[in-house]
């Protein structure tokens, strides 16, 4: 991705005790850490729980990140991964119910590839600007209409159409090596 | 997403092809993941805003010069102790507070450390812990050394009812680690309370 270097200057000030460049990585972070703990673990509490967590290890760990040893996006991915999972243990040695129904999910090598390509499309959309994050958003996700997004916004559906090709097409820069 | 509005619908329909090659693999991407969170909740930002706050008075620099200072002042003591007929007791040099992690954010915990006992090396500490539960069966608590985040060596065991306070020794030279890390006894046992040497 194109920021990671600007990811890894970040997590490298967090290294130094850099409170500063912790809050930026949690404002870059944020969202994507606590919708995938959301997504795996069912619940927003244990989610929260998992995503204070991740950014907890993060600062005592970041001094440990290694630029050469790969992206910032993955060591994030990875220590978000962890925090998860952990959480996720804790709850299979609680749970005292089987469940009932077979469970048809993808096997864990799927999972995980659809895990790291989210991360990425949902850490790339924390880059964009607000105006056009918001359109990409709606248009995707939210089941509304270009006019209806513009209604919505309070803005002209020119002004929608051009804000969701400006964001695409600097999606297309920040994922440029991810295919489906 | 079948309520996803077309490619054209959102792009229009007058880009060069290179550009609708380049916008149809976002546009694929896009529709091939889940929706991402709506917000992030104001609590984990608040919590998240408490991690790191508590800055730990005793850097590692600080905290080599306390120690040298602490066995100065010990054998000090010790000598002065033996000449007018004092001697044991715990006297706490230096003061660590622990901050708690996600999974106890209501415990505290500090660490005294004491002098160093030269025939042995062993440091005395005295470790205060509040807000843990008691813990049934085999289940102990860990007070551990940690270097990069990963555990690297024991300082000792203890069960807690309420406000509780263990003493424990280290063998260790401490200015080698980064962190004191209590635990549940397990692997993967998130962590309770840490403070960073």
């Amino acid at each position: 991705m194109a920021t990671a270097e600007s990811d890894s200057r970040l997590i490298e000030r967090v290294g130094r005790g850099d409170r500063e460049a912790f809050e930026q990585l949690y404002k870059r972070f944020a969202r994507p850490v606590f919708a995938m703990a959301v997504r795996q673990l069912g619940d927003n509490g244990r989610a929260e729980d998992a995503a204070q967590e991740t950014f907890a290890a993060v600062w005592r760990s970041a001094k440990s990140y290694k630029a050469e040893r790969g992206s910032a996006s993955a060591w994030l991915y990875a220590v978000a991964r962890h925090a998860i999972i952990d959480r996720a243990r804790q709850k299979r040695e609680n749970a005292a119910e089987v469940p009932d129904e077979a469970d048809t999910r993808a096997g864990p090598a799927e999972r995980a590839e659809e895990s790291w390509l989210t991360w990425r499309v949902h850490s790339a959309l924390e880059l964009l600007p607000e105006r056009e994050r918001s359109v990409i958003e709606l248009a995707y996700w939210s089941g509304l209409s270009q006019t209806e997004i513009a209604s919505y916004l309070d803005v002209p559906l020119g002004t929608v159409k051009t804000r969701t090709r400006t964001g695409l097409a600097r999606l297309a820069g920040l994922l440029e090596e991810v295919r489906t | 997403m079948s309520d996803t509005p077309d490619f054209s619908d959102l792009v229009g329909d007058d880009l060069t092809p290179e550009e609708e090659l380049e916008l149809a693999r976002v546009d694929s991407l896009l529709r091939s993941v889940p929706a991402p969170a709506t917000e992030v909740p104001g609590s984990l930002t608040r919590r998240v805003e408490r991690i790191g706050t508590t800055r730990p008075i005793w850097t590692r620099r600080r905290f080599a010069a306390a120690v040298a200072l602490a066995a100065t002042l010990a054998a000090l003591f010790f000598g002065v102790g033996r000449w007018v007929g004092m001697g044991g007791g715990f006297n706490a040099r230096a003061s660590i507070v622990m901050t708690p992690g996600s999974s106890a954010s209501q415990a505290s915990g500090k660490i005294e450390l004491g002098s160093r006992d030269e025939s042995t090396g062993n440091w005395k500490m005295r470790v205060t812990v509040d807000g843990l539960p008691h813990l049934g069966g085999n289940d102990y608590y860990v007070l551990w050394l940690a270097k990069d985040g990963e555990y690297a060596g024991a300082c000792g065991t203890f069960n807690v009812n309420g406000r509780t306070t263990v003493d424990l020794t280290a063998s260790y030279d401490l200015s080698e680690y980064d962190d004191w890390v209590i635990t549940r006894v397990g692997q993967n046992s998130p962590w309770l309370l840490s403070a960073e040497i």
